[in-house]
């Protein structure tokens, strides 16, 4: 009963609106061909309403991407977060301070003293550069923003501007045929994009770090590219190596970009896909931006030459760049002889160009075989075979960012996205372009990627949320088709008011086809494919016309195929609507997640610290505080000396001068501290002393629970400084193999001068000396300090600042030879020590 | 009858009594016997064996060990193996039990017939069979592998290898070696090739011969690289493997489940911690992952050219149970397993 009513309603619509035939074959129909009998008024409004109303929703997007990552300055306060964040924004300080040539050339004497760090060759510059432009337009324009308030807010706003780069990505994927799929898949990506959780995690209002910018600068050039291969033109060609040349400006993840995009050219020629766009997208990306990436000196082109890890590339893109030109020349010359002349001169150029091929190949291989590793880097090498770095690399096996996640790693970082990814694979395949073949291999790649590197997930994300976009309208199209040409007869309306609604309805997707952007894609999509394809093409085109002269004619029997089939995919009414309320609730449940995981799990700034307990919020300030007391109370040249986890902020925070820090590049200094901080007070004393430091400053989580504290973290000061001074050993700090702090702890380990700092006068506080973190009353209490003195302890003791003593009097030591033989032996060989006080 | 069976006990007493005189015997032999004929002895044991590994039981321990004056004339390097163990996967007996008479056969061949060949053999002990001499080691577990020198007098103060000295197989083992006993390898490890010879030249002909075809079809772009079912299948095979974080099981070596320690029937196959996970857990969850995707795309590509209308109903009342049921086992398991509460956030008015 259903069915034929069913049929005969959709019948009446396809043969009415020509627009049916705009969704099958949008390329053959140019906006000048509309239908005549369409009101011409009506459809322009429509598409006026729809553009505004996309503009709009991307607005609002934007808003969301920016608004969410908000969460921390709400619950905190503007403020830079945890470690990295405060070099790049002391760099950014002094760029917007003395210029950008003194940037260039900066040489940091405050850090890793006496040697310094030259920073202007050793920075990715593009996130610094980016806030230091922004501050500087801010305040031309006479808004007189600090530094800091631009560096807090420059990754929230740049997570706008990759949301909005995810939909002009998206929108291009979609093949010819379904440009409906393009909008309003690219606006469904960007929402998702707006709140991915991975994305958050490194990009929240604060977290002023390279990825925050260099995730947009990655969808942007993935975005220019596909452009470019869809309309062949120089100029998107261009500005795609312009913003490779900014990705590889801001984050060393621009790897991934450029081995991605030769493996797509690759795939394509493979797969028989090979176009002069191909060569348009391909070959000036690998020329102008290659010559760009070494204008950078971080990577610098003694690193292209040099550097085992672009040995991989060098081979990868001239492989590829070879094997495009050869067949482009074979394409050329296709075209410009006949088939038979073309038989004889393809067996002699396919001869030449193999030999030359085989030749190039040798020698790059013979090249690259030369060298240990086989012209791998450890890390990429680990990213092929992954058991390799828990086997040969401890260092990489060891960093909590490059294991492997587990499956709810996957769910917190990218949550429902991934069960649409699937659906939104198959999507592409449906049909496939160059682009969405693209889009496909960007999730394959970077999802195994992910899966070796937890830190990789954030390369991952936007992939997923392309993808997701994809499904999410692709079925939310499929539903409210079904819905829209069912619901009418729901009614009983009489049949010329039901095709109206139709027409009414049916009118929106031309709405978007006549879309400007698209259309342009649309126009050119049509040269793409090979002549195989094309084709193809022209017996579609055929058939097209045949389709609306058809149409035209407005016989009531349609016996063309296509068109029937076009018009008959629907599904039930009621199932389709509990299907939409279904992925409603999907998408419901992903922005309450999103929420949650931007509020609760990635917004604490880690310099402020929060707890909750039942009489109140408390909040921990301490290492503002310690850092305010030493800007405050000592000499501008003084050193001081912590471990490198505190070395950016105390340079960027007290602006002092400090031994090592975060950018861990010369590990014989960082053993030095490690050594001294293992080592008993007066070889400690002796180990500082000749580094000319004034202060020590230790982290102690002791009394309020915090517990990545130093004493936490003192095992490795142990092995790295045991690594370098081999008297370090580290069975001498354990008992039986545990690491403990409590009466059983070994002599070495309670006269370390890690524990007579965090545990001096600790006794005091509670009568009992108990420490919350390790859970037991500490082994020694009562202690004095013969080398240090303490000169500041924070509110909650969560930093504690020493002064080395002036050295003591020769007679007093001479004093205390005499009535203590055991010492005697101890200052004897501190005599040789002081030569050399780390031996 | 009781008689009898008296008789019978005594009987097997003086027995047993028999044999152990006979054994003190043999033994006493043995100690008289010249440091040459124990040489000899052994090469002849070695030669019984294709790598080289001399199997040794408590009777020739005694005989080659316990009861040889030091300094004997040659040092021995045991492996202690556990048949009834071999099964475990994570003591990885039979891994190293290879990798020990690799060292074996490798050093064999460096030492054809120079005279440390006959300073040092290898050899291993089963539990079952040689208990005793597993007390006489003092070995309480195995894998377990010991040195002894040659000067040493008690066998429970010869040299136990390392965890980490036997850890990386052959070449640990010969550095184990090469340091206590001075004694060197003399040249690699030799592996067999993981493909041997004659595969290899098959494998070439294979090759040489479906080359023409291959180029031929590649010319035509008719082969399974331009079957976009092969692409589309591989593309979510990868992302199965991603999602199911098989990439971590691989890297940690995680077994597919874990017996329950309280109850031994039962097996555990979901992990609770978001550190780690099993085997099968992880194939389960991206199999869930994966089976809504699926779902939501064979309804909005495939399902609506269905022709039937309770077709189409059908199958999408069974597609969205099973979506539902999916995606709420996926939460309900993350929240068990990471302890998170995700909730929203409302605001209070709305209470």
């Amino acid at each position: 009963m259903l069915q034929p009513l069913n049929l005969n309603r959709i019948h009446r619509w396809g043969l009415q609106s020509p627009p049916a035939s705009h969704r099958l074959l949008p390329c053959l129909i140019q906006p000048s061909m509309a239908d005549p009998s369409e009101a011409k008024g009506e459809g322009s409004l429509r598409k006026a309403f729809g553009g505004v109303l996309g503009v709009f929703i991307l607005l609002l997007i934007g808003t969301l991407a920016f608004s969410i990552r908000l969460f921390s300055v709400i619950k905190y306060e503007s403020v830079i977060h945890e470690f990295d964040p405060y070099f790049n924004y002391r760099v950014t300080q002094f760029l917007t301070k003395n210029g950008i040539y003194d940037f260039w050339n900066w040489f940091d004497d405050r850090t890793w003293y006496p040697l310094g760090r030259v920073i202007g060759g050793t920075v990715y510059p593009g996130l610094t550069l980016t806030a230091g432009s922004i501050w500087w337009l801010l305040n031309n324009l006479n808004i007189p923003l600090s530094v800091e308030t631009v560096c807090v807010f420059t990754a929230p706003i740049f997570s706008a501007n990759a949301a909005w780069a995810t939909y002009l990505l998206t929108k291009a994927p979609p093949s010819h045929q379904f440009e409906v799929k393009g909008t309003g898949a690219g606006l469904t990506a960007a929402a998702l994009l707006a709140m991915v959780p991975s994305y958050i995690s490194r990009s929240v209002a604060g977290s002023y770090d390279n990825e925050a910018v260099a995730i947009f600068a990655l969808i942007f050039t993935f975005y220019l590219y596909i452009k470019t291969l869809n309309t062949g033109s120089l100029f998107y060609a261009t500005l795609n190596a312009l913003s490779y040349f900014y990705m590889v400006c801001s984050w060393g993840g621009y790897t991934f970009i450029i081995n991605l995009i030769p493996m797509h050219v690759l795939l394509c020629i493979v797969t028989g896909r090979y176009s002069s766009r191909l060569y348009i997208a391909y070959a000036p990306l690998v020329v102008l931006g290659t010559l760009l990436a070494s204008l950078v000196p971080v990577v610098g082109f003694n690193a292209v030459m040099t550097s085992e890890h672009f040995a991989s590339f060098l081979v990868k893109c001239q492989e590829v760049f070879i094997i495009l030109h050869v067949v482009a020349l074979v394409y050329y010359i296709k075209g410009i002889l006949s088939p038979k002349m073309f038989k004889v001169a393809m067996t002699l150029v396919v001869t030449i160009g193999i030999a030359v091929c085989s030749a190039v190949l040798a020698i790059l291989i013979a090249l690259v075989a030369s060298s240990p590793t086989k012209g791998w880097s450890g890390r990429s090498l680990s990213l092929l075979d992954p058991t390799y770095a828990s086997k040969y690399i401890p260092i990489i096996a060891s960093v909590s960012e490059h294991q492997p996640p587990t499956w709810p790693s996957y769910f917190m970082d990218i949550n429902v996205l991934a069960f649409l990814v699937p659906a939104g694979i198959v999507a592409c395949f449906l049909p496939l372009s160059d682009a969405s073949s693209f889009v496909i291999l960007y999730i394959a790649t970077s999802v195994y990627f992910s899966g070796v590197m937890v830190r990789l997930m954030l390369v991952l994300a936007p992939a997923a949320c392309i993808m997701s976009g994809i499904a999410l309208s692709e079925a939310f199209d499929a539903f409210t088709r079904s819905i829209k040409f069912q619901l009418p007869k729901l009614f009983e309306a009489s049949p010329s008011d039901a095709g109206d609604t139709n027409r009414g309805t049916q009118d929106e997707p031309t709405k978007v086809d006549n879309n400007t952007p698209t259309e342009k894609t649309e126009t050119t999509a049509k040269e793409r494919p090979s002549e195989k394809h094309r084709k193809k093409e022209k017996k579609k085109l055929e058939k097209g016309k045949e389709i609306k002269e058809k149409g035209k004619e407005n016989t009531d029997k349609v016996s063309n195929k296509p068109l029937n089939a076009k018009k008959l995919l629907v599904l039930p009414l009621e199932a389709s609507a509990v299907a939409i309320l279904l992925l409603l609730i999907l998408g419901a449940f992903y922005v309450v997640h999103c929420v949650w995981a931007a509020a609760e799990a990635y917004s604490a700034p880690s310099i402020v610290l929060t707890s909750h307990s039942h009489d109140g919020l408390h909040v921990f300030d301490d290492f503002r505080e310690a850092y305010a007391w030493l800007k405050h109370n000592t000499d501008v040249d003084d050193k001081v000396a912590s471990w490198w986890d505190y070395g950016y902020q105390t340079t960027a925070m007290a602006n002092r001068t400090v031994i090592v820090d975060n950018n861990t590049w010369n590990n014989t200094h960082i053993a030095t501290v490690g050594t001294a901080m293992s080592s008993p007070e007066k070889p400690a004393w002796d180990i500082f002393n000749s580094l000319d430091v004034k202060y020590v400053l230790v982290v102690f989580g002791g009394l309020v629970g915090y517990s990545s504290d130093d004493i936490n973290k003192f095992l490795w000061m142990v092995r790295i400084g045991g690594g370098v001074f081999p008297h370090i050993r580290e069975p001498d700090y354990l008992r039986d193999g545990q690491y403990r702090i409590d009466a059983h702890a070994t002599p070495t380990m309670l006269n370390c001068l890690m524990y007579k700092l965090s545990y001096y006068r600790f006794v005091e506080t509670d009568g009992k000396g108990f420490d919350r973190v390790r859970g037991t009353e500490i082994g020694k209490k009562h202690f004095r300090l013969t080398h240090f003195e303490e000169v500041f302890t924070t509110h909650h003791w969560m930093v504690r600042i020493y002064k080395l003593k002036s050295p003591k009097n020769r007679i007093r030591g001479k004093s205390k030879k005499k009535t203590n033989p055991k010492t005697t032996s101890k200052i004897n060989s501190n005599k040789n020590v002081k030569k050399n006080p780390w031996q | 009858m009781e008689t009898q069976r008296r008789r019978v006990a005594e009987e097997m007493a003086i027995s047993i009594q028999i044999t152990a005189v006979l054994l003190l015997l043999i033994t006493g032999g043995a100690a008289g016997r010249s440091a040459d004929d124990l040489v000899a002895e052994l090469k002849s044991l070695r030669s019984q064996s294709p790598s080289g590994v001399i199997h040794l039981d408590d009777r020739l321990v005694s005989s080659f060990l316990t009861s040889v004056g030091t300094p004997r004339p040659y040092s021995l390097l045991i492996f202690f193996d556990a048949n009834q163990l071999r099964s475990k996967a994570e003591l990885r007996l039979p891994h190293l039990h290879s990798e020990f008479s690799l060292l074996s056969a490798s050093f064999a061949a460096h030492h054809k017939d120079d005279a440390s060949s006959s300073r040092i053999f290898f050899c291993d002990v089963e539990f079952e069979e040689s208990q005793q001499s597993f007390d006489l080691f003092g070995v309480s577990s195995v894998p377990h592998v010991r040195l002894v020198p040659a000067s040493t007098r008690s066998l429970r103060d010869s040299i136990p290898m390392d965890q980490s000295e036997f850890s990386r197989g052959a070449e640990s083992m010969a550095e184990f070696l090469e340091s206590k006993t001075k004694i060197s390898l003399g040249g690699a490890i030799l592996r067999p090739p993981r493909v041997s010879l004659r595969q290899v030249l098959f494998l070439l002909a294979a090759i040489l011969i479906s080359a023409p075809f291959l180029i031929r079809r590649i010319l035509d772009g008719d082969t399974l690289i331009h079957d976009q079912r092969l692409w589309m299948s591989l593309a979510l095979f990868v992302y199965f493997f991603g999602v199911s974080g098989t990439m971590h099981n691989i890297i940690h070596n995680m077994p597919m489940v874990l017996p329950d320690r309280n109850n031994p029937d039962r097996l555990i196959f979901f992990y609770q911690g978001s550190g780690m996970q099993l085997g099968a857990e992880g194939f389960a969850i991206g199999f869930l992952y994966m089976v809504v995707g699926l779902v939501l795309a064979f309804v909005t590509h495939l399902l609506v050219r269905f022709r039937s209308i309770s077709a189409q109903r059908g199958f999408m009342l069974v597609g969205m149970l099973l979506a539902y049921w999916a995606v709420s086992k996926v939460i309900y398991l993350d929240n068990w397993k990471t302890g998170y509460s995700i909730h929203s956030f409302r605001p209070k008015s709305w209470w």
